[in-house]
């Protein structure tokens, strides 16, 4: 008998689960219908297939996205951000943003890969795919009308060119990258190797994974320290958090970061920039988030039916010394 | 003589068949590894200037303390046959809720205090919540317990408003920086814990009581076991060093990373309870073996970056790490091995039942 009752109360709040499910979806059909409806004239729907909490960066440029698509401006927003950068639930949102039938989908993809089949029923339904940032991959143009993007080959290169720059009798550099696998990875790395892989007398001692993660970088580096006899002299941090890990790490190993190891990140958020003025990092490239006005401008032209490049590239600046860094903070949006 | 060598048979036996066993023979064999790599490997410096020991064997000390927390209190929960799925969103939101709090505070030693007293008490309601989903409700631990590893990570974004927090205080960050006659504070904590909570367990009839709601809850509340009560509590103390672990892990850079900190990490504490011989069918335990688990992980991570293995290729290695172990502890496997001795009943029996 307890167990009959038990099953019973069971079912019951599964099915108080699956109304309070269907009343969302319930709620989004209609706010769809009636944004779909006046697609045409006034009203614009965009849906966004958006990474979710990242780090400072990311932070930012989802922010600038919402801030630009308002209702003022004439659009209505849907904002999906992924769970814990997962690429499924991203597939999931942009296939109910193809279903709802959107004007046009903003698509900021976890991963590369993987993204034919979903950007294929976009085009079968005549929605506009414009890629935010993230590149996928394989690269293949014709499944989406453009990419706007910082150009991550041109801001590691940056990156590198500072290297062989400021070390011109050698040293020893360490990577730390992001997730494996990642485009925004292979894209700063190559840009880094093409450059530094011509100057012999930089010598790569490793690169490993931190995730995007001060708190992994930090372990990461303070292990690589040991394994090399404190003897590295640059570490490439492909993200602003993992630079700042690794210079934690440094200081602990007795180490002063900025004159034992020069540590160089990519990003430009605000504490890297703080951490610049400090010393604590040597140099940082900027990869400028804030492109929502040239976003706007793209999706007014698709939907207009005009011609755009498939690849817009947003300028990115580059803080070679706690002056540019001091001068830079106070304007700091991010 | 002749019985003195047959009991010191059965006691290499039961060495060898002790899993915890396997676990010390996998920390071994990966240091000797990097002992092949680096001579110098297994160094312990002092520097006298900080007092202060410092090397790869204190790193990888600092690195188990926040797992070591999660798999002990996984170990209690496992061994009433349930499992706890929320610890890693339990860390975020421990982290969350102090660099939020200590963001707004002056870098004082009783602000710091009281923050750890907040952190810590939201976490062990959080555990409390699943305690009373499974007990009172009557849910089933994977489910309650999934349901609040969704919902803790969307409460840690709701706390720092999507953002990583980042916050300054000395006192916060000496828990897991800082030094006391030169050992890591933070080991110091997460040894003296695990020694309170094994106290608690084994020194008292509490073990045996969740061992026997473990085994059979009905057989464990007609022999006067109260099993609500204790479920309850059992779930509480996982959110507790759940909470512990988070602020462990987010001390050691001041940055909460919404994320990032503790997640999946609640299949390292499952692995490293699995590592130290607890079943996941319940019914019983061994903390003990959960702290080897835990030190065997910390020391499969540091090892991966010692050796300058590729990012790409890490998950593969600490996965053939993880099969061999596994197959070591399994006793078919070992028989198969023996290849004089037949396959004995015996073995057979335990073979299954592990």
């Amino acid at each position: 008998m307890r167990s009959t009752a038990r099953v019973a109360r069971a079912f019951a709040v599964a099915g108080a689960l699956t109304l309070g499910l269907a009343a969302c979806g319930g709620g989004d059909d209609d706010t769809s219908t009636s944004g779909g409806d006046g697609g045409g004239d006034d009203v614009v729907t965009v849906g966004f297939v958006a990474v979710g909490p990242e780090g400072g960066w990311r932070q930012a440029n989802e922010a600038n996205v919402q801030d630009t698509f308002t209702e003022e401006a004439g659009f209505e927003l849907k904002y999906a951000p992924a769970t814990n950068l997962d690429q499924r639930s991203q597939i999931d949102a942009f296939t109910s943003f193809v279903d709802e039938g959107v004007d046009v989908i903003l698509l900021s993809a976890t991963e590369g890969a993987g993204w034919e089949d979903s950007l294929r029923r976009a085009q079968e339904a005549e929605i506009p795919v414009i890629l935010v940032d993230r590149g996928i991959e394989p690269d293949d143009t014709d499944l989406y009308v453009t990419r706007i993007a910082p150009d991550n080959y041109e801001v590691s290169t940056s990156v590198a060119e500072w290297a062989v720059s400021a070390f011109p009798d050698g040293a020893n550099y360490f990577v730390l990258e992001g997730p494996a696998g990642v485009s925004v990875v292979n894209e700063r790395n190559k840009g880094w190797d093409d450059t530094v892989g011509s100057a012999a007398n930089l010598v790569k001692i490793g690169a490993q994974t931190a995730n995007w993660s001060t708190e992994e970088a930090k372990s990461v580096f303070e292990t690589v320290l040991r394994a090399n006899n404190n003897d590295i002299q640059i570490v490439f941090a492909q993200n602003d958090e993992m630079g700042l890990g690794a210079a934690i790490a440094v200081e602990e190993a007795g180490l002063t970061p900025g004159v034992d190891v020069q540590i160089a990140t990519i990003d430009g958020t605000k504490p890297a920039l703080e951490a610049l003025s400090e010393g604590r990092l040597s140099f940082v490239a900027e990869y400028n988030p804030l492109f929502g006005e040239t976003l706007l401008e793209v999706v007014d032209k698709v939907l207009n039916g005009e011609e755009v490049e498939p690849y817009i590239i947003v300028p990115s600046e580059t803080f070679d010394s706690p002056e540019a860094a001091t001068a830079a903070l106070p304007s700091r949006k991010y | 003589m002749s019985d003195l060598a047959a009991r010191l048979a059965a006691g290499r036996g039961a060495i060898v068949r002790n899993q915890a066993f396997w676990g010390v023979i996998a920390i071994a064999a990966l240091l000797a590894i990097n002992v092949v790599a680096d001579p110098g490997y297994l160094s312990v410096g002092y520097n006298g200037e900080t007092g202060r020991l410092s090397g790869n064997l204190i790193d990888i000390l600092r690195a188990a303390a926040p797992i070591l927390m999660i798999a002990v209190g996984m170990c209690l929960v496992v061994a009433t046959g349930g499992i706890d799925l929320s610890v890693g969103s339990i860390m975020v939101v421990a982290g969350a809720v102090s660099m939020e709090l200590l963001r707004g505070m002056d870098g004082s030693a009783g602000n710091a205090a009281l923050t750890l007293a907040i952190a810590l008490g939201i976490a062990t309601a959080l555990g409390a919540v699943n305690g009373f989903l499974v007990s009172v409700v009557g849910l089933q631990p994977f489910i309650s317990t999934l349901v609040m590893m969704l919902a803790g990570r969307g409460i840690a974004k709701v706390i720092t408003g999507g953002q990583n927090t980042t916050a300054d205080n000395d006192s916060f960050a000496w828990l897991a920086n800082g030094y006391v006659v030169g050992v890591p504070v933070v080991f110091l904590l997460a040894i003296a814990i695990v020694a309170l909570v094994w106290l608690l367990v084994r020194r008292s009839a509490l073990g045996l009581m969740l061992e026997a709601i473990g085994m059979d809850s009905r057989a464990s509340r007609l022999a006067g076991v109260k099993r609500r009560s204790l479920q309850l509590t059992v779930y509480s103390v996982s959110g507790l060093l759940a909470g512990i672990a988070g602020v462990f892990a987010t001390a050691s850079v001041m940055t909460v990373d919404v994320s990032r900190t503790g997640y999946q990490l609640e299949l390292d504490a499952i692995l490293a309870v699995v590592i130290g011989g607890t079943s996941l069918a319940g019914g019983k335990f061994s903390i003990g073996g959960a702290v080897i688990g835990g030190l065997l992980i910390a020391t499969l991570d540091k090892t991966v970056v010692f050796l300058g293995i590729p990012a790409s290729a890490t998950p593969a290695f600490k996965a053939i790490v993880i099969v061999v172990l596994c197959l070591l502890q399994s006793e078919r496997v070992r028989s198969l091995f023996r290849h004089r001795r037949a396959l004995r009943a015996q073995s057979q029996k335990e073979a299954v039942a592990a």
